[in-house]
């Protein structure tokens, strides 16, 4: 009697703390609380997270991006010998890892084309999850932070996911499908299914869904970017989600339908590609080009763009003197002016997202609540001086 | 006849045109309607002009400067081997201008002992304005703007003056005593006269006078800063503008007293020294520590110096 009551017992426990609901709810239920995304200004974009603080596309990059303000954390995915999507920007490891202290792998070092080009190193997807989560992250740029290195591991697309929607308020995501050519090349999934296949399933695991600015958007805003426009058009019914078409330089051609720059940003193409994508994200300098590190003429690319409903996220805003052209003075902040006010643009990738989420905030505060009264006030303060040239 | 009345109307046309006024005023005549100097939040001053753009301590950076909204320009007092007092930062010429380029001037590389360690070069005080004026200034840090190397000339003491007057708006000058000791050592003026006094006549010349927030230092706002306390002191009697004693790194001594950093930054010292100056003007990083480029806990050097009344001014801010 006594052991078959204690099995009841026992079991009825288990019953209950296996269907017991938690006493308290996870940072990502509480939805309803979340400061939302802004929409009012450009996005600020944290290109591979505050990487000019912390290693690239680390956890511990997108926590601070995060903390800094920024509205979308973007990451590139690569994927794994074993088909585990991966974020991280170069397809070597060489640079941004300490895998050159791994003995272990060095004869993996081998060569292959990537995009038309010989490229010799560590290759990415040559490396299981496993093995990829025994190397440490580091800093790849030399006048950058170095404290860190070795430090973090580099993360999935999942994990990344989930430091999004963990956040305290709304942070959007901006994965890239990089590489797709190379990645279908080498990695294969089961049931037929390729690199973008599997890239869009993630994205709805988690919940992500919605065209741009719709509700199911707002709660988790996510824009998807590649330079492959197939990958994009691959895409397209799979998921509604807004998709953004990235231009290289003008002497580069997309790596799977070798077109040229001027090609892909004719108005011709944009009539074809607004069908499909919500906007573009070119390198900055094709947009205005440079000359003995001064600006020169803008060219009329944002302005074609608008006019086909396209948004203009350009890459990339660094704070470095080295990447600030002179017209500049030197001030990341001089920059950002002119790309927000001079040129229009609608969203910018930034490695210091810290900075632009500072000049944003001290340049265009959020509308808020308008009080009528003070606007009218102001409106006949503004029209008080011409009274006399009207009444004449 | 003709001849004389001829000569009278000539003399009558010198006579008119020598005392008649001038049919426009010039920017500095027009003192009442600049806009004045912001007095209600921390002084931006041009590092020797905008030199983060353009070659430091030349007419244009200071132009751009005074452009860029900057409350002050500062520069650093030298001078020419016939006693010219001249806008320049180093002892020598040859990081800062051309003078590479000029075969005739290369027989001049001297070594000299400047506060107390050799420096081998050309140096300012072995030229006269003249020669000086042959020199064109070059960006110095590679990774700024090079295209405006060779283009400009250095300038003097006074013609800084009159870029500062002739702003449209008020723009106070910050001009340093600087290397006083060898200066003093290199270049004679007459009447026993010495650098410092120089100087201080030259601000005199040009209108400078007033102590600080007085209705006359507003109109033409000006600091004298200098890493020696006896050259300040010396010109204490023979201006009541207000003086900026600069602090160099913690390692290094003053160059006439030859006092420590301890020394002079002691409650003791500020006691002294704030009957002659307005304020100081540390490096940045003995105010705030850097360790591993990172900033440590700040001293209490901003709060002893505000507790004796001083200001506090660093430098410098680069980006």
């Amino acid at each position: 009697m006594n052991s078959s009551s204690c099995a009841i017992v026992t079991f009825l426990l288990l019953f209950i703390g296996c269907s017991a609901r938690r006493l308290y709810p996870l940072p990502s239920e509480n939805e309803n609380t979340k400061k939302p995304l802004q929409t009012f200004r450009p996005f600020n974009v944290a290109h591979r997270g505050s990487n000019g603080e912390l290693p690239e596309e680390t956890g511990p990059a997108y926590l601070r991006a995060i903390e800094e303000g920024t509205d979308f954390i973007e990451t590139d995915i690569l994927a794994s010998k074993d088909g585990v999507l991966m974020c991280h920007h170069d397809v070597t490891l060489d640079n941004t890892t300490d895998i050159a202290e791994h003995k272990e792998f060095t004869n993996r070092v081998k060569t292959y084309e990537v995009e038309g080009e010989n490229k010799t190193g560590l290759f990415i997807f040559d490396f299981t999850l496993k093995e990829l989560k025994t190397l440490g992250a580091k800093q790849s740029l030399s006048f950058r932070d170095q404290q860190y290195n070795g430090k973090f591991p580099i993360i999935t697309f999942e994990e990344y996911i989930q430091i999004a929607i963990s956040a305290t308020r709304v942070v959007g995501i901006y994965p890239e499908i990089k590489n797709p050519v190379l990645m279908n090349q080498h990695v294969k999934w089961p049931k037929g299914k390729k690199f973008e296949d599997v890239f869009v399933e993630i994205l709805k695991k988690y919940g992500y869904k919605g065209s741009y600015l719709s509700k199911d958007w707002l709660k988790q805003p996510c824009f998807i970017q590649s330079f492959a426009p197939s990958s994009l058009v691959h895409i397209h019914n799979q998921t509604d989600l807004p998709k953004i078409f990235l231009i290289d330089d003008v002497d580069v051609t997309t790596q799977d339908t070798n077109q040229t720059y001027a090609e892909i940003t004719s108005d011709d193409y944009f009539n074809y590609i607004k069908k499909y994508v919500v906007g573009i994200g070119p390198w900055k300098d094709t947009i205005v080009p440079v000359k003995d590190n001064y600006l020169q003429t803008p060219t009329d690319l944002v302005t074609r763009a608008h006019a086909h409903n396209l948004q203009v996220h350009p890459y990339t805003f660094r704070n470095e003197n080295q990447y600030l052209h002179f017209n500049f003075c030197e001030d990341p902040y001089m920059e950002f002016d002119y790309w927000i006010n001079t040129i229009g643009v609608d969203g910018l990738f930034t490695d210091f997202a810290g900075s632009l989420h500072h000049y944003q905030e001290w340049t265009s505060q959020s509308p808020g609540k308008v009080d009528a009264t003070k606007l009218l006030k102001n409106i006949s303060k503004m029209i008080r001086k011409f009274e006399f040239s009207i009444r004449k």
